[in-house]
Parts: C-alpha cells; structure tokens; sequence
C-alpha cells in the first residue's frame, strides 16, 4: 500500500487540510479506496508542458493525408514495440500496416509496451469494455494526469472555463453502481483543486441523503461521470450547481441530455474516450452529433469492413493511431465503435458516432445493476469473452467461447449478484461476431 | 542445370531486387501481389506445373500479422529462383523449401534484410542452392556447408540473445502488470 507521500507527491499544506476536511467529513461517503495523483514534480511539468501543447492548437489533417507527425511514429513503433516488430519492415504506405484489435491486447498485452520504457512507475488500468475482451491497460501517471487538461480542452468549446483551486473542489467524478472504488483526491495540474471519485449508490453511504448533503458542500465545480450515474446525480435534491457535466463512457442519448441541460442549467459535454486512448474527441455545441478531436498526436481512420479507408461521410470502424499513452502506442487500432469522418477544411470531425448505448441490469428484487457490476463479479473467472443479455422476462442469457471454465462458479456469482431466484441460461458459441456488444437488454432503462 | 553458379551472381540478383518483389504482399483484402500466383508462375518457370488450388492456399492467407513477413520474403525468393541458375529445378524442392525453411528465417528477420544486409544475401542464396543440392562454383561441399554454418551461426546467436532479451523484457513486463494490478493506479478526472 502506497503511503500518501507517494500517492500525493509535494502535497502542500493547504491541500493536506482539503484532504483531511473531505475524508473526515461526517457525512462523507465510506470511501472504499484511497488514490492519488502520483505526480512528481518532473511528471507534473509534463503535464503542463502538454497542457501548454494544446493551447490554440487545431488537430488537422487533409482529406486522404495525414499528420506531419505520423511517418516518425510509425517507425518508432515498428523499432520499440515487440508486437508490431513481428509484423516485418514498415510498408511504405500507411494503409498497408495491419490493423490492431482489442483481442490483441487482451492476448498479449506486455508486448505492446515500447523497449525503452522504463517500468517502475507503471500504472495498471483493469477494463471490461463492452466489446467482450477484458484487459488490462499499462499506463503512467503523466497519462492520467493529461486527462484533466484535455477535459478543460473539451469544457473550452463550450464556454466552460475552470477556475477552483486550492481549497475547493473542482471535479468530482460520480458512478453509480453496487461496488466502485471511491476516495478523495487533489489535481496539482488544477492548482491543487479537489478531486473526489465516489459512487451514488445508496449502500455507498451511511444515510442516503448525506449525498446530496455531501455534494452540495463540495459543490464542485464540475461532474463528469456516465449517463446512469447523472440519471441518479439529477433525482438527489442539490442545491449548488456545477458549472457542467462531463459525460464519458456511455452513449449520452439526446433525451437525457435534454433533461440534464435544463435540470442543471449547464452545458451537458459528451466525452468520446477510451481507456486505450484518453480522451478522443468532444461533442460539438454548434453542430449537433458531430466530435472535435481533442489530442494533437491521435490519428484517426474510418474503416469498412475490408479494412479500407472510408469516402469522407461514410460510416465505418473508429480506427486509432497514436495517443497520449506512451506505454501503449495505437497502431491502427479497431474500437469496435462506429462514425463518419468529415472535414472543415483541413479540420476533420467524427459525425455519426455510435458507441457504446448504456445497459442497465436489474436484479431479482428489482435493485438496478451495472455493467460495472457485473464485470467485477466475472473478473476472477477470466473469461476471454462473453455477452449477457437480460430478456423482457428479466431472465439472463449468458453466451461463452466453447469450453469455458468455472461454468458452474460463473453462474454462481451472478446468482450472488442477481438473487438466488435469477433464471440463468448459458450457451456456448463457436465464433463471436466481429462487432460484439458484451452487456445487451432487452428491458427499458427508465430516464435515459 | 549449372552445377557451379557464382554465388556473387546470386547475391547481386537480391540487392538489385526490383519494386515489384519488394511491394506489399495480397492478404485478403489488403495488399498488391498475389503471392500465390507469383510462386505458381516460378514452378511453371522452372519447368513443372502451376500450382494447384491446394498448393497455392499457404500463399493466400489473410492474417497480415502473422504472415506479412514471411509472404514478403517468398517473394524475394521467387525473385532469387527466377534465376537462370536454377532453371530446370526440381519445383517440389523449391516448393517445400518456401513452405519450411523460409518461414524460420521470416520469423526472425524483415524481408528487406534479405536485400539490403549483404550476409542476409548470402544467407539466402546459399539456402536457395542447398534447397537444390548445389554449391557455389569452386567450393567443396564441406566449404559450403562451413559458410552456410558459419553465417547461420552468427545469426543464429544474434536471433537466441535478441529473443532472450525479448523474452526477459516479457517477463519484467507480465511481473510488472501483475504486481501493479493489485496496487493502485493514478487519479484522473474521467473514467471510461
């Protein structure tokens, strides 16, 4: 366990008080983790050095071309990464290098870290994803840290500037689900502002309204947070209002938006990110369904289903190359999500976009249920893949590779998770298709 | 057939190896030659049958990432065997030879070496006539096979300690994920 002279590197006094105050807050949820932002005084710098890379800059690119930046890195990747070294020489056009998936990394992950990165400040991301290939994903603690200048990136477009600071609370990332990790934290890129991770599921808390009592005391100055967890943040009864919500990981549908846009009299923000990635791209205020690219290193590609460039408009695979994430460089790597890419002129935007749409489980006693959830229940069975679906009739169906293990203990942890009455039927099936979704239901989720 | 070629004949022949042995192999949808054709044209040069739809199947595989390379290098040995030094081969040899022995050596070394580094020439030249029972003009058999052994040993000891460090790196790495997965990992603003 780190110690937090580790976890918050150079904490000043100011922000050891904020700290203090949000942990022993009497009415403060049951924190179930502690995290920090691990920024050494040599990482913070470069975080602002990449926070100083975005200012004024215009991710661009021409129609059919590609980034000034692009030729170098490809050759890094083919020099420094065990996994696209096996792929031979790097082809002369770009086209023709092969095309990553996440099954990739899920099989063989260690070989996608660079030769000349050095380990001892790995960080280790788990993800289920939706696409049926849980991984892990190494990264750094510059990488987490460049979220907070990309998520100000994003706020930039929609007129949102931040402005908290030490002493107060700037962001607070809400969940909700039955289990999620949930600490307090301070953002040095942010001068110290805090930073809470919590989650709004009532077990969380000692009484369930300490939330709203709780938030309102915070009074953020942002939410970011999935649409199941702003469903939920817009039912408790708040009095402070955050100057935007920050929505990321799930589909934002129009609807919801709707209701949280007036509900919180504040830009509502649709996040395009990946854990793979960061964050991709943000939604555009002035043209609705469209996404401005975020990072001035990501290259994107829309691919049909040969693998071949898409005809500006056409819809086709998200495929990404680069990224922020030194220890896992994107070499035309498939999201399994779908968009056009059009162009401004030499500004290209994704239209179109269709992620991941948000599923929400219910249990035998009619208890909601997350994804989330559930992925943490089926993490120690390391299943390679799998999709669980629950029917109109509540009952679920869980489809497995052949062969799979711990059937058995599979279906008992759901049966802990869902109620001892839940009807469970598993089938195995030889070949997923290419575009799985891992977590279906055919319920209605109310409010989104 | 000749029984002594000049092996500087051959090893020219590689460095000069024109663009269309060296452009992007067809798997699947992706890529410019048909492999199996090119190495169905080299059997009917050499004096046998095209290849039938089974033979040719190897050569018209769709995952780049695991048989770019090695299709890549079939070609610039389709290029090497198109050598009059060869004509009247035995095609089921050469066949066998492109099927076996060329994919180790795809496994550890880029196509283009076999152009451009002058012992991966000779590597492969000396291959291409082993694969045929001949020897390059005024060698004795053992010298042959000393030269062979010797240029094979010297790659073959720069491939274990490359694939030793790969393989102790991959160690580190999996150690690594494993320990740090237990641990926690660093606070950031938005979760996906």
């Amino acid at each position: 366990m780190l110690k937090d002279e580790k976890r918050f590197p150079g904490l000043s006094e100011d922000s050891r008080q904020l700290l203090q105050h949000l942990r022993e807050h009497p009415r403060a949820p049951r924190y179930t983790a502690t995290c920090g932002h691990r920024l050494t005084p040599a990482y913070l710098e470069r975080v602002h050095t990449y926070e100083q890379s975005l200012v004024g800059q215009t991710v661009s690119w021409p129609v059919g071309g590609y980034p000034p930046w692009l030729p170098s890195f490809v050759a890094e990747c083919f020099r420094e990464v065990p996994f696209y070294r096996g792929y031979g020489a790097p082809p002369i056009q770009f086209t023709d290098i092969p095309t990553t998936d996440r099954s990739d990394l899920s099989r063989e992950i260690w070989s996608f870290i660079p030769d000349s990165q050095a380990l001892d400040d790995l960080i280790v991301y788990a993800t289920s994803g939706t696409t049926g290939h849980p991984l892990v994903i190494p990264s750094h603690p510059v990488v987490s840290g460049c979220y907070t200048p990309l998520v100000k990136a994003a706020l930039t477009g929609h007129g949102v500037t931040l402005t908290a600071g030490r002493g107060q609370v700037g962001c607070i990332l809400v969940g909700y689900q039955r289990h999620a990790y949930t600490y307090p934290s301070v953002t040095p890129q942010q001068d110290e502002t805090g930073h809470l991770k919590l989650n709004l599921h009532p077990d969380d808390w000692r009484n369930p309204d300490d939330r709203a009592a709780f938030l309102d005391d915070c009074a953020p100055e942002i939410y970011t947070g999935d649409p199941l967890a702003f469903a939920e943040l817009m039912r408790l009864p708040l009095t402070t209002r955050p100057k935007a919500l920050v929505s990321t990981a799930m589909m934002l549908l129009p609807g919801l938006c709707a209701q949280l846009t007036a509900h919180f009299a504040c830009p509502v923000v649709s996040l395009y990110s990946m854990n793979e990635s960061g964050p991709i791209a943000v939604a555009q205020p002035q043209a609705a369904g469209t996404y401005q690219f975020l990072q001035p290193r990501l290259f994107v590609e829309i691919l049909n289903a040969e693998g071949r460039p898409c005809a500006p408009g056409e819809r086709g695979e998200v495929t990404l190359t680069g990224g922020l994430n030194h220890y896992l460089p994107l070499l035309r790597y498939r999201t399994n999500d779908y968009a056009a890419l059009e162009w401004q002129g030499a500004t290209p935007y994704l239209s179109n976009l269709e992620g991941r749409p948000p599923v929400l489980y219910y249990a035998v006693n009619g208890q909601p249920i997350s994804t989330l959830d559930v992925t943490r229940t089926l993490q120690p069975f390391a299943l390679p893949q799998f999709i669980l679906r629950q029917r109109a009739d509540h009952s679920l169906l869980l489809t497995l590779p052949p062969h799979s293990l711990d059937l058995n203990a599979v279906r008992s942890a759901l049966f802990t998770l869902f109620g001892s009455a839940q009807m469970i039927t598993t089938e195995e099936t030889q070949s997923f298709t290419e575009k799985v979704i891992q977590y279906q239901s055919d319920l209605h989720a109310p409010n989104l | 057939m000749n029984n002594a070629p000049l092996l500087e004949t051959l090893t020219r022949r590689l460095a000069e190896c024109p663009a269309d042995f060296l452009a992007e192999p067809r798997l699947g949808k992706q890529g410019l030659v048909q492999v199996d054709a090119v190495v169905s044209d080299l059997m009917r040069a050499l004096g046998g049958a095209a290849l039938t739809t089974e033979q040719a199947a190897p050569f018209r595989v769709t995952n780049a990432k695991q048989y770019r390379n090695w299709l890549s290098v079939t070609l610039i040995a389709c290029w090497l065997f198109s050598d009059a030094t060869f004509s009247g081969g035995d095609g089921h040899q050469v066949y066998q030879f492109l099927l076996s022995q060329l994919r180790e050596l795809a496994a550890v070394t880029p196509a283009p070496k076999f152009v451009t580094d002058p012992d991966r020439r000779e590597e492969l030249a000396r291959l291409g006539l082993k694969a045929l029972d001949l020897r390059p003009a005024g060698e004795t058999p053992e010298q042959a096979q000393d030269r062979l052994a010797t240029l094979n040993s010297a790659e073959r000891q720069r491939v274990i300690a490359a694939a030793r460090a790969a393989e102790e790196r991959a160690r580190q790495i999996r150690e690594a994920l494993a320990k740090k997965e237990a641990e926690e990992a660093a606070d950031k603003w938005t979760r996906e």
